[in-house]
Protein backbone atom coordinates (compact mmCIF):
# COMPACT_ATOMS: atom_id res chain seq x y z
CA UNK A 1 0.00 0.00 0.00
CA UNK A 2 2.82 2.40 0.90
CA UNK A 3 4.59 1.82 -2.42
CA UNK A 4 1.35 2.53 -4.20
CA UNK A 5 0.95 5.68 -2.19
CA UNK A 6 4.47 6.85 -3.03
CA UNK A 7 3.85 6.12 -6.69
CA UNK A 8 0.62 8.07 -6.65
CA UNK A 9 2.26 10.93 -4.82
CA UNK A 10 5.17 11.11 -7.24
CA UNK A 11 2.84 11.10 -10.22
CA UNK A 12 0.86 13.94 -8.78
CA UNK A 13 3.97 15.83 -7.69
CA UNK A 14 4.45 17.33 -11.14
CA UNK A 15 0.80 18.27 -11.29
CA UNK A 16 1.12 19.94 -7.92
CA UNK A 17 4.09 22.00 -9.03
CA UNK A 18 2.36 23.06 -12.21
CA UNK A 19 -0.84 23.87 -10.41
CA UNK A 20 0.33 25.60 -7.25
CA UNK A 21 3.77 26.95 -7.87
CA UNK A 22 3.08 28.60 -11.17
CA UNK A 23 -0.14 30.14 -10.00
CA UNK A 24 -2.41 28.52 -12.54
CA UNK A 25 -6.07 29.21 -12.03
CA UNK A 26 -8.31 26.64 -10.38
CA UNK A 27 -10.11 24.13 -12.56
CA UNK A 28 -13.36 25.84 -11.75
CA UNK A 29 -14.00 29.54 -11.63
CA UNK A 30 -17.12 31.02 -10.16
CA UNK A 31 -19.32 32.65 -12.75
CA UNK A 32 -20.51 36.21 -12.40
CA UNK A 33 -23.88 35.89 -10.75
CA UNK A 34 -26.53 38.39 -9.80
CA UNK A 35 -26.83 39.31 -6.14
CA UNK A 36 -29.31 37.43 -4.00
CA UNK A 37 -32.54 39.27 -3.34
CA UNK A 38 -33.57 39.73 0.25
CA UNK A 39 -37.16 38.56 -0.20
CA UNK A 40 -38.55 35.72 -2.23
CA UNK A 41 -41.78 34.91 -4.01
CA UNK A 42 -43.06 31.42 -4.74
CA UNK A 43 -40.80 29.62 -7.22
CA UNK A 44 -42.28 29.79 -10.70
CA UNK A 45 -39.54 27.98 -12.62
CA UNK A 46 -36.20 26.30 -12.24
CA UNK A 47 -33.25 27.03 -14.51
CA UNK A 48 -30.54 24.42 -14.99
CA UNK A 49 -27.19 25.09 -16.54
CA UNK A 50 -26.54 22.86 -19.52
CA UNK A 51 -23.83 20.97 -17.67
CA UNK A 52 -26.05 20.40 -14.64
CA UNK A 53 -28.77 19.00 -16.89
CA UNK A 54 -26.27 16.81 -18.72
CA UNK A 55 -24.70 15.61 -15.46
CA UNK A 56 -28.04 14.46 -14.08
CA UNK A 57 -28.99 12.49 -17.17
CA UNK A 58 -25.53 11.02 -17.77
CA UNK A 59 -25.00 9.95 -14.17
CA UNK A 60 -28.54 8.56 -14.00
CA UNK A 61 -27.83 6.48 -17.10
CA UNK A 62 -24.46 5.35 -15.71
CA UNK A 63 -26.11 4.40 -12.44
CA UNK A 64 -28.71 2.27 -14.21
CA UNK A 65 -25.92 0.43 -15.99
CA UNK A 66 -24.04 -0.22 -12.76
CA UNK A 67 -24.29 -3.16 -10.35
CA UNK A 68 -26.55 -1.09 -8.09
CA UNK A 69 -28.68 0.07 -11.00
CA UNK A 70 -31.90 -1.26 -9.50
CA UNK A 71 -31.58 1.07 -6.52
CA UNK A 72 -32.92 4.59 -6.30
CA UNK A 73 -30.29 7.29 -6.73
CA UNK A 74 -30.22 11.04 -6.24
CA UNK A 75 -28.41 14.37 -6.10
CA UNK A 76 -28.46 17.51 -3.98
CA UNK A 77 -28.88 20.72 -5.96
CA UNK A 78 -27.00 23.90 -5.07
CA UNK A 79 -27.42 27.23 -6.79
CA UNK A 80 -28.68 30.75 -6.59
CA UNK A 81 -32.15 31.65 -5.41
CA UNK A 82 -33.69 34.58 -7.25
CA UNK A 83 -36.99 36.29 -6.46
CA UNK A 84 -39.28 33.90 -8.34
CA UNK A 85 -36.92 31.30 -9.76
CA UNK A 86 -33.76 29.43 -8.97
CA UNK A 87 -30.65 28.68 -10.98
CA UNK A 88 -29.09 25.29 -10.33
CA UNK A 89 -25.32 25.53 -10.57
CA UNK A 90 -24.01 22.41 -8.86
CA UNK A 91 -24.92 18.75 -8.31
CA UNK A 92 -23.74 16.72 -5.33
CA UNK A 93 -24.09 12.95 -5.86
CA UNK A 94 -25.67 10.61 -3.32
CA UNK A 95 -22.35 8.80 -3.03
CA UNK A 96 -21.33 5.15 -2.97
CA UNK A 97 -21.86 5.09 0.80
CA UNK A 98 -25.53 6.03 0.43
CA UNK A 99 -28.21 3.88 1.97
CA UNK A 100 -30.46 2.83 -0.89
CA UNK A 101 -32.71 0.11 -2.20
CA UNK A 102 -35.46 -0.29 -4.76
CA UNK A 103 -37.78 1.87 -2.66
CA UNK A 104 -35.62 4.44 -0.89
CA UNK A 105 -32.44 6.46 -1.02
CA UNK A 106 -30.68 8.24 1.82
CA UNK A 107 -27.70 10.30 0.69
CA UNK A 108 -24.23 10.24 2.22
CA UNK A 109 -24.74 13.57 3.96
CA UNK A 110 -21.23 13.91 5.38
CA UNK A 111 -19.65 13.73 1.94
CA UNK A 112 -22.19 16.18 0.52
CA UNK A 113 -21.58 18.58 3.41
CA UNK A 114 -17.84 18.54 2.76
CA UNK A 115 -18.41 18.92 -0.97
CA UNK A 116 -20.62 21.94 -0.34
CA UNK A 117 -17.77 23.57 1.56
CA UNK A 118 -15.43 22.90 -1.35
CA UNK A 119 -17.81 24.24 -3.99
CA UNK A 120 -18.79 27.23 -1.91
CA UNK A 121 -15.18 28.31 -1.42
CA UNK A 122 -15.54 29.50 -5.04
CA UNK A 123 -18.89 31.23 -4.50
CA UNK A 124 -20.44 31.83 -1.09
CA UNK A 125 -23.79 32.71 -2.63
CA UNK A 126 -24.61 29.11 -3.44
CA UNK A 127 -27.49 27.79 -1.37
CA UNK A 128 -29.33 24.52 -1.03
CA UNK A 129 -32.13 24.48 -3.59
CA UNK A 130 -33.53 20.98 -3.60
CA UNK A 131 -33.26 17.30 -4.37
CA UNK A 132 -33.39 15.02 -7.38
CA UNK A 133 -34.11 11.35 -6.83
CA UNK A 134 -35.28 8.49 -8.99
CA UNK A 135 -38.08 5.96 -8.89
CA UNK A 136 -37.55 2.46 -10.26
CA UNK A 137 -41.05 2.23 -11.72
CA UNK A 138 -43.06 4.77 -13.67
CA UNK A 139 -44.23 6.99 -10.78
CA UNK A 140 -43.25 10.45 -12.05
CA UNK A 141 -44.52 12.25 -8.96
CA UNK A 142 -42.98 12.35 -5.47
CA UNK A 143 -44.50 9.70 -3.22
CA UNK A 144 -46.47 10.22 -0.01
CA UNK A 145 -43.35 9.27 1.90
CA UNK A 146 -41.40 11.94 0.03
CA UNK A 147 -44.00 14.54 0.94
CA UNK A 148 -43.89 13.59 4.59
CA UNK A 149 -40.17 14.37 4.77
CA UNK A 150 -39.95 17.19 2.25
CA UNK A 151 -42.83 19.22 3.69
CA UNK A 152 -41.06 19.36 7.04
CA UNK A 153 -37.68 20.08 5.44
CA UNK A 154 -38.43 22.93 3.00
CA UNK A 155 -38.96 25.43 5.80
CA UNK A 156 -35.22 25.87 6.18
CA UNK A 157 -34.67 26.71 2.50
CA UNK A 158 -34.60 30.26 1.15
CA UNK A 159 -38.17 31.39 0.72
CA UNK A 160 -39.39 28.18 2.38
CA UNK A 161 -39.63 26.73 -1.10
CA UNK A 162 -37.81 23.70 -2.47
CA UNK A 163 -37.17 22.10 -5.85
CA UNK A 164 -37.71 18.39 -6.32
CA UNK A 165 -37.25 16.25 -9.38
CA UNK A 166 -38.22 12.64 -9.96
CA UNK A 167 -36.26 10.57 -12.41
CA UNK A 168 -37.83 7.63 -14.19
CA UNK A 169 -36.78 5.41 -17.04
CA UNK A 170 -39.59 5.43 -19.54
CA UNK A 171 -39.73 5.24 -23.27
CA UNK A 172 -41.10 8.68 -24.01
CA UNK A 173 -40.41 11.15 -26.77
CA UNK A 174 -37.38 13.41 -26.37
CA UNK A 175 -39.43 16.24 -27.84
CA UNK A 176 -42.39 18.16 -26.53
CA UNK A 177 -44.21 17.33 -23.33
CA UNK A 178 -45.30 19.46 -20.37
CA UNK A 179 -42.95 22.31 -19.37
CA UNK A 180 -41.96 20.58 -16.10
CA UNK A 181 -40.77 17.43 -17.89
CA UNK A 182 -37.30 16.80 -19.32
CA UNK A 183 -36.48 13.75 -21.36
CA UNK A 184 -33.25 12.44 -22.80
CA UNK A 185 -32.38 9.06 -24.21
CA UNK A 186 -35.32 7.31 -22.63
CA UNK A 187 -34.85 8.91 -19.22
CA UNK A 188 -37.25 11.45 -17.76
CA UNK A 189 -36.91 14.10 -15.06
CA UNK A 190 -40.11 15.70 -13.76
CA UNK A 191 -39.64 18.91 -11.79
CA UNK A 192 -41.78 20.07 -8.87
CA UNK A 193 -41.86 22.80 -6.27
CA UNK A 194 -43.01 22.47 -2.69
CA UNK A 195 -43.45 25.45 -0.40
CA UNK A 196 -43.78 25.28 3.34
CA UNK A 197 -47.44 24.80 4.22
CA UNK A 198 -48.48 23.49 0.80
CA UNK A 199 -50.53 20.30 0.76
CA UNK A 200 -48.95 18.97 -2.43
CA UNK A 201 -46.12 19.47 -4.89
CA UNK A 202 -46.75 21.69 -7.90
CA UNK A 203 -45.25 21.17 -11.37
CA UNK A 204 -42.31 23.51 -11.91
CA UNK A 205 -41.38 24.52 -15.47
CA UNK A 206 -37.75 23.77 -16.20
CA UNK A 207 -35.41 25.69 -18.49
CA UNK A 208 -31.83 25.06 -19.53
CA UNK A 209 -29.28 27.80 -20.05
CA UNK A 210 -25.58 27.91 -20.84
CA UNK A 211 -23.32 27.20 -17.94
CA UNK A 212 -21.28 24.70 -16.00
CA UNK A 213 -21.85 22.36 -13.09
CA UNK A 214 -19.58 23.89 -10.46
CA UNK A 215 -19.37 20.62 -8.57
CA UNK A 216 -18.60 18.43 -11.57
CA UNK A 217 -14.79 18.48 -10.97
CA UNK A 218 -15.53 16.87 -7.60
CA UNK A 219 -17.41 13.90 -9.07
CA UNK A 220 -14.25 12.00 -10.15
CA UNK A 221 -12.89 12.29 -6.60
CA UNK A 222 -16.18 11.52 -4.86
CA UNK A 223 -14.86 8.23 -3.46
CA UNK A 224 -12.01 10.22 -1.89
CA UNK A 225 -14.42 12.81 -0.52
CA UNK A 226 -16.46 10.04 1.06
CA UNK A 227 -13.40 8.34 2.48
CA UNK A 228 -12.08 11.47 4.18
CA UNK A 229 -15.30 13.41 4.79
CA UNK A 230 -15.34 13.16 8.56
CA UNK A 231 -11.74 14.20 9.37
CA UNK A 232 -11.80 16.92 6.70
CA UNK A 233 -15.08 18.26 8.02
CA UNK A 234 -13.57 18.47 11.50
CA UNK A 235 -10.52 20.27 10.12
CA UNK A 236 -12.70 22.72 8.19
CA UNK A 237 -14.51 23.68 11.38
CA UNK A 238 -11.26 24.07 13.29
CA UNK A 239 -9.06 25.65 10.59
CA UNK A 240 -10.71 28.54 8.79
CA UNK A 241 -7.90 28.89 6.26
CA UNK A 242 -8.18 25.45 4.70
CA UNK A 243 -8.72 25.38 0.96
CA UNK A 244 -9.32 22.60 -1.54
CA UNK A 245 -8.48 22.00 -5.15
CA UNK A 246 -8.97 19.20 -7.62
CA UNK A 247 -5.93 18.36 -9.70
CA UNK A 248 -5.78 15.80 -12.41
CA UNK A 249 -3.68 14.16 -15.06
CA UNK A 250 -4.07 11.24 -17.40
CA UNK A 251 -3.86 8.86 -14.44
CA UNK A 252 -6.84 10.38 -12.69
CA UNK A 253 -7.89 13.13 -10.33
CA UNK A 254 -6.94 13.89 -6.75
CA UNK A 255 -8.26 16.18 -4.07
CA UNK A 256 -5.64 18.51 -2.64
CA UNK A 257 -6.06 20.07 0.77
CA UNK A 258 -4.02 23.17 1.59
CA UNK A 259 -3.44 24.55 5.05
CA UNK A 260 -1.45 27.75 5.11
CA UNK A 261 1.33 28.00 7.67
CA UNK A 262 2.47 31.12 9.47
CA UNK A 263 5.72 31.41 7.55
CA UNK A 264 5.23 33.39 4.32
CA UNK A 265 4.84 31.10 1.33
CA UNK A 266 4.61 28.03 3.50
CA UNK A 267 1.77 25.53 3.53
CA UNK A 268 0.92 21.98 4.40
CA UNK A 269 -0.53 20.16 1.40
CA UNK A 270 -2.23 16.80 1.45
CA UNK A 271 -2.88 14.99 -1.81
CA UNK A 272 -5.81 12.61 -1.42
CA UNK A 273 -6.51 9.98 -4.00
CA UNK A 274 -8.91 7.10 -3.49
CA UNK A 275 -8.31 6.19 0.16
CA UNK A 276 -4.68 7.25 0.34
CA UNK A 277 -2.95 10.44 1.42
CA UNK A 278 0.40 11.91 0.45
CA UNK A 279 1.80 14.75 2.53
CA UNK A 280 3.87 17.74 1.44
CA UNK A 281 5.43 20.69 3.18
CA UNK A 282 5.62 23.67 0.84
CA UNK A 283 8.25 26.35 1.48
CA UNK A 284 8.13 28.98 -1.21
CA UNK A 285 8.70 27.12 -4.45
CA UNK A 286 9.99 23.98 -2.78
CA UNK A 287 7.85 20.96 -1.99
CA UNK A 288 9.12 18.43 0.54
CA UNK A 289 7.51 15.05 1.03
CA UNK A 290 6.52 14.21 4.57
CA UNK A 291 6.14 10.77 6.09
CA UNK A 292 2.96 10.70 8.15
CA UNK A 293 3.32 9.48 11.69
CA UNK A 294 -0.21 8.14 12.05
CA UNK A 295 -3.11 6.97 9.94
CA UNK A 296 -5.78 9.36 11.17
CA UNK A 297 -5.76 12.33 8.84
CA UNK A 298 -6.80 15.15 11.17
CA UNK A 299 -4.62 13.89 14.02
CA UNK A 300 -1.66 13.75 11.67
CA UNK A 301 -2.27 17.38 10.66
CA UNK A 302 -1.98 18.48 14.26
CA UNK A 303 1.08 16.32 14.92
CA UNK A 304 2.79 17.92 11.92
CA UNK A 305 1.75 21.40 12.97
CA UNK A 306 3.14 20.70 16.42
CA UNK A 307 6.42 19.54 14.89
CA UNK A 308 6.62 22.62 12.68
CA UNK A 309 5.81 24.89 15.60
CA UNK A 310 8.65 23.27 17.52
CA UNK A 311 10.98 24.02 14.60
CA UNK A 312 11.33 20.40 13.48
CA UNK A 313 13.43 20.05 10.34
CA UNK A 314 13.63 16.32 9.94
CA UNK A 315 10.55 15.85 7.74
CA UNK B 1 -10.27 53.94 -17.42
CA UNK B 2 -13.89 54.99 -17.83
CA UNK B 3 -14.68 58.02 -15.66
CA UNK B 4 -18.19 58.58 -16.97
CA UNK B 5 -20.92 59.50 -14.45
CA UNK B 6 -23.09 56.67 -13.18
CA UNK B 7 -26.56 56.40 -14.65
CA UNK B 8 -29.61 56.33 -12.37
CA UNK B 9 -29.75 52.54 -12.09
CA UNK B 10 -26.06 52.23 -11.34
CA UNK B 11 -26.26 55.02 -8.79
CA UNK B 12 -29.18 53.36 -6.99
CA UNK B 13 -27.37 50.02 -6.97
CA UNK B 14 -24.21 51.59 -5.60
CA UNK B 15 -26.09 53.45 -2.87
CA UNK B 16 -27.93 50.25 -1.99
CA UNK B 17 -24.66 48.36 -1.89
CA UNK B 18 -23.03 50.95 0.35
CA UNK B 19 -26.03 50.89 2.68
CA UNK B 20 -25.95 47.09 2.81
CA UNK B 21 -22.26 47.17 3.56
CA UNK B 22 -22.73 49.61 6.44
CA UNK B 23 -25.83 48.00 7.89
CA UNK B 24 -25.16 44.31 7.46
CA UNK B 25 -21.57 43.84 6.29
CA UNK B 26 -22.73 42.80 2.82
CA UNK B 27 -19.80 42.54 0.42
CA UNK B 28 -19.39 45.03 -2.39
CA UNK B 29 -18.13 43.33 -5.53
CA UNK B 30 -15.42 44.83 -7.70
CA UNK B 31 -14.58 43.97 -11.28
CA UNK B 32 -11.04 42.62 -11.02
CA UNK B 33 -10.14 43.93 -14.49
CA UNK B 34 -10.88 47.62 -13.96
CA UNK B 35 -11.94 47.91 -10.27
CA UNK B 36 -15.41 49.11 -11.26
CA UNK B 37 -18.47 48.38 -9.12
CA UNK B 38 -19.84 44.95 -10.01
CA UNK B 39 -22.81 44.58 -7.69
CA UNK B 40 -23.38 43.17 -4.25
CA UNK B 41 -23.21 39.76 -2.73
CA UNK B 42 -25.31 38.40 0.05
CA UNK B 43 -23.15 35.58 1.22
CA UNK B 44 -24.70 32.52 2.77
CA UNK B 45 -23.03 30.86 5.71
CA UNK B 46 -21.62 27.35 5.53
CA UNK B 47 -23.74 26.44 8.55
CA UNK B 48 -26.99 27.28 6.74
CA UNK B 49 -26.12 25.13 3.74
CA UNK B 50 -24.67 22.25 5.73
CA UNK B 51 -27.62 22.20 8.10
CA UNK B 52 -29.95 21.84 5.12
CA UNK B 53 -27.80 19.10 3.57
CA UNK B 54 -27.52 17.10 6.78
CA UNK B 55 -31.26 17.22 7.34
CA UNK B 56 -32.28 16.02 3.87
CA UNK B 57 -34.90 13.36 4.56
CA UNK B 58 -34.90 9.87 3.16
CA UNK B 59 -36.66 9.71 -0.20
CA UNK B 60 -38.93 6.92 -1.35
Amino acid sequence: MFQGLVSTANRLYGTLQRTFLRGRPALVEAPQLPALPRSFKRLERVVLTAEVSRTLFEEYAAHRASQRGEEEIGWVLLGVREVDHAIVLATLPAGAQRSAGVAHVQFNKNAQALASRIVRQWDKRLVMLGIVHTHPGNLRHPSDGDFHGDSAWVGQLRGGDGIFAIGTAEAVSDHGGPPHVQTMNGLTLCWYGLKQGDDNYRPLPVEVTKGVDLALPLHPVWETIEAFANPLERLCVQQAGMTFQVVGDAAGSALVVCLKLAEPGAALRIVLKDRQAAWYWQRGEELHGISPSCEQLDRNVYLLLADLAAGGKDH
Amino acid sequence: MDFRPLNDTERRQLISALRGNVESDAAILMDRRNTSFAGTAEEVTDDEVISAIKSVPCHY
